[in-house]
Formats: C-alpha cells, structure tokens, sequence
C-alpha cells in the first residue's frame, strides 16, 4: 500500500510568504529568471479564469489581466519541503520525494510501527507534518495520489485492494490527473481532444493504437491507468552540510567571486565533511529585490579542490538575476573520500588513456556522438585523396 | 559539408561515411586558359605559378568513371592550392 501526500500550491505558497491574501486572488508564480517564459503554481481564483500553471506567460496574462505575478523562491521551497520531508521521515517512512508538495511512501512497514492499522499510520503522517495536507492510499503511486487529490483537508481516501481495485477507482476519473506526473502532464489535452475524457476510456484503449499516438509516454499513461505504476524510490538520508555569507551590499564581479571562494573554504573545512569529496553542491541566493535564486551545480567528477570548485561555481554567479544580500553553498550529495594515493608502478600511460577516455565520455555528454572522432586510413594510397581516410568515433 | 561531392569520388556511400570524410571536394570558382586549361584565378585569388599538374583516370570500368585533371597551384599570396576540373560533369573543384 503506498501512501502519498499532497500540498497543493506548496511552491506557490512560500513563495507568498505573509501575503496570504494574494493566495484568494489570481496570482501565480512568475517564470524564473533565465527560464522558459512559462508561470508556475496558479491560484484557485486564477484556475477559474482558466489560467494552469505551466501555461506561457502570454496567455495566462491574456485570460486574466489582472493576475498577481510572485517573484518565484526556490531556495525557500526546497527548505520548507526538506522540513518537510525530515518530519514525515520522523514517523519511520522511507519518503519517495516526486516534487516539492508531492511525496510517497510506502505504509507496509509503519503498520505495525503506529497501532496496526492504516489510519493510525496516516494519522501519524498528518500529525508529523503539522502542516495541512491531503493524504490519500492505494495499491499504486498512482492510484495513491489520484486518491490524495480527492481528500479532505482532514479526511484521507483509502482505496484497498489490488491492482484490479486501482483500475476500479480510476476508471471514472478525469485524465487530467495525468499532469501530476513528469512524463505524462502534456498528454490531458490531446486526450480530451480525442474525446479522451476518464483514466477508465484510456485503459480500454488498444495498447498499440495508444503507442502510436502519443509513444512511451502514452503508454505510461494506459500504465498507470490501468492501475500499474513503478516501484518507489525512497531518498537516501540526508544529510545538511551548508554555509551561508550575508553580503554587506550588492556585490558583482570579483568581489563576488571572492565571496563564493569564501564559502567555498569555509565548506570544505567543515568537519562534517569528513574528508569526503562533493559531487553536487547547491547555490543559492537572497535576492535584493525579494525571492531567491537557486541552482543546482553536479560537478563532473567528485571534487574536494577549492580552485576546481571555484572554476565550476564561478560562471553560475553570472546567471543571477538581481543582485544579492545573502549568498549559500550546501551540499547536495557527497562523493567518496579525498585520496590522493600513488601508485605502486608508474601507469602514467594507462592514467592518460584513462583521462583521455573521460574527457572523450564528457565531449559526447555535452556534444553527442559526433564529439569525438579519430582519422581511419580506409586506403592510404589512393590516388582520389577523399578514399584515403574518414573520420570515425573515437573508441 | 559544402559543396557536393564531384565525380562519385569517394565511392564510400553510407550518408555517415559521407558526413565524416576527409578531404571532399569543395566547389571553387576557376577561370581557366582556354588553350591549355591551366587555372589563371582561384577563388578570386590571381595563380602565381603552377607546381605540378596530374590526371586522374578512375573506375573507368564501372558505370561511375572518374576523370580529373588536377592543378597544384601557388596564388599571388603564397597560398599552395590543389583544384581539379571535372572532365566527365564539369566544374572545378579545390580539395586542400
């Protein structure tokens, strides 16, 4: 049985703050700086104006011209969720974040944890949370948050059963609930363009007019239709190992690249560290105009070097898009430990194929196949010079 | 790649292979002496001196022949250039 919990408008939300007020009129997250222009969470006041959230700016200003623009805060969200998520880890739940206001986990092992039946578990969820939220279960992910969307506020739906009782329950329900997952949120339109209307008209579909149509993600979506969904897969404990520098006044350029640096060293001499290297950091800012700014930096490899980590955050900093009072640098996820060990033969030949190899794996990452090719003498001594060789994929 | 390929000279025919061979022909514009066929420009280049000039007779067996007659040039600005004119399709050709 998987449990799943949803707050709907979570980002929107925080974003607002103390605004509360602006949450009963059309008002929507405005597009985030450098993105796609496309607004975010909308408002249930800007839902009635037919206004959705991922709708290009436009369009959404065009149906409601009077709809409420909120600067985005990403950095905020993700603190509020991480709250979030540590309290519903609190009652012994493996949670399987999906998107900050949606998470699941399985009820399986709580059972007996929390009195022995479902309800109490979900009780305990909802007491942990101390924030208002839907809570819904069933036999899939799926068919957990189509329940968690027909919740009460304080009432959660349970659907039992297996996976014949998930079909049952989604059967009648719109395909609209398809947008509450990644893959499969484009599709509600050109479903009900087909005259598509309910989850049940879809899993009667023939499975190869849907892959035709509309492809894999077509074919998630008779998936989860039909009351099947992937297994979930809980985080991993995390773990917070952050610095903060608040900004004396707007600093740009150097100066800020000497702030970065700062938080750089003051990160890697935390002791928490534990030696360990850094695969992928977060930076985040406190913007002088209000909202935040935040984004996420994998380094291509485990890094513990401040100089290479200054070289991959540096350029981030010019992404910014206001000047900024507050500066952060946390941890996303650790790498293994630093060692710097030598070799007991010198394998400086096989160490350069081997870096040669990984600069190649990287060229193809970022430029595909093409990347990286070698010269293959395909008939040296031609007397027509383009038979002589040909370029062909590096290894 | 610009230009096309003169003569079906590379006889390699997939388009991936064609994409990621070396040395094509690129087309190039040449006047040529009417009496001898020796290149006078190149690209808007004037030809300084001639090194070399060769013909190339290929294939001639199959239902694609190759015949080109290639020029090694020296342009006024000390560029070394090779161009062929096609004799079966026509048209010169640069292919350095």
């Amino acid at each position: 049985m998987v449990v799943c919990v949803l707050i709907p408008r979570f980002q929107l939300t925080v974003a607002v703050g103390d605004r509360e007020e602006l949450l009963g009129s059309p008002a929507a997250l405005a597009p985030e700086p450098g993105r796609e222009a496309r607004i975010g969470e909308v408002s249930l006041a800007a839902e009635a104006f037919g206004v959705r959230a991922g709708m290009p700016l436009g369009e959404a200003l065009s149906r409601c011209p009077q709809l409420t623009l909120v600067p985005p805060d990403p950095a905020g969200v993700a603190d509020a969720w991480e709250r979030l998520l540590v309290r519903l880890e609190s009652i012994g739940a493996a949670v399987a974040p999906e998107r900050p206001g949606l998470a699941s986990f399985a009820a399986q092992g709580l059972v007996r944890l929390h009195g022995g039946t479902l309800e109490r578990v979900l009780a305990a969820a909802r007491t942990a949370l101390r924030h208002p939220a839907r809570i819904g279960a069933g036999p899939s992910r799926f068919c957990a948050l189509a329940a968690a969307t027909r919740a009460r506020a304080r009432r959660p739906q349970i659907v039992l059963g297996d996976e014949r009782a998930a079909r049952d329950y989604l059967a009648p329900l719109p395909v609209a609930l398809l947008r509450g997952r990644d893959e499969t949120a484009a599709l509600p339109e050109a479903l009900a363009r087909l005259g598509v209307e309910t989850l049940g008209e879809l899993a009667a579909l023939p499975r190869s007019d849907v892959a035709d149509r509309f492809g894999a993600p077509g074919l998630l979506a008779r998936e989860l239709a039909q009351g099947r969904d992937g297994s979930l897969r809980p985080r991993e404990a995390p773990e917070r190992l952050e610095e903060e520098l608040e900004l004396p006044e707007a600093l740009s350029g150097a100066q800020l690249d000497r702030a970065l640096g700062l938080l750089v060293d003051r990160l890697l001499a935390r002791h928490e560290r534990r030696g360990r290297t850094l695969r992928a950091v977060v930076l985040a800012a406190t913007l002088v105009e209000g909202g935040t700014w935040r984004e996420q930096v994998p380094f291509r490899e485990a890094l513990s070097d401040p100089t290479r980590m200054r070289l991959a955050l540096a350029p981030r900093l010019a992404l910014l898009p206001a000047p900024a009072e507050r500066l952060r640098l946390a941890v996303v996820r650790f790498g293994p430990a630093a060692s710097d060990q030598r070799s007991l033969l010198d394998e400086a030949a096989a160490e350069r194929r081997e870096r040669l190899r990984e600069g190649v794996r990287q060229a193809r990452a970022a430029a595909g196949p093409d990347a990286a090719l070698r010269v293959l003498a395909v008939d040296p001594d031609s007397r027509v010079p383009e038979r002589r060789a040909v370029l062909t994929p590096f290894e | 790649m610009r230009g096309r390929s003169a003569g079906g000279g590379a006889g390699l025919t997939s388009a991936a292979v064609r994409r990621h061979r070396l040395a094509a022909p690129r087309r190039a514009r040449v006047r040529a002496d009417e009496r001898d066929g020796r290149p006078l420009l190149v690209d808007g280049r004037e030809v300084d001196a001639v090194r070399e000039s060769w013909l190339v007779e290929d294939r001639w067996w199959s239902e694609r022949p190759l015949r080109r007659r290639y020029w090694e040039v020296v342009t006024t600005c000390g560029r070394n250039v090779v161009v062929f004119h096609d004799l079966r399709e026509g048209g010169w050709f640069r292919q350095r």
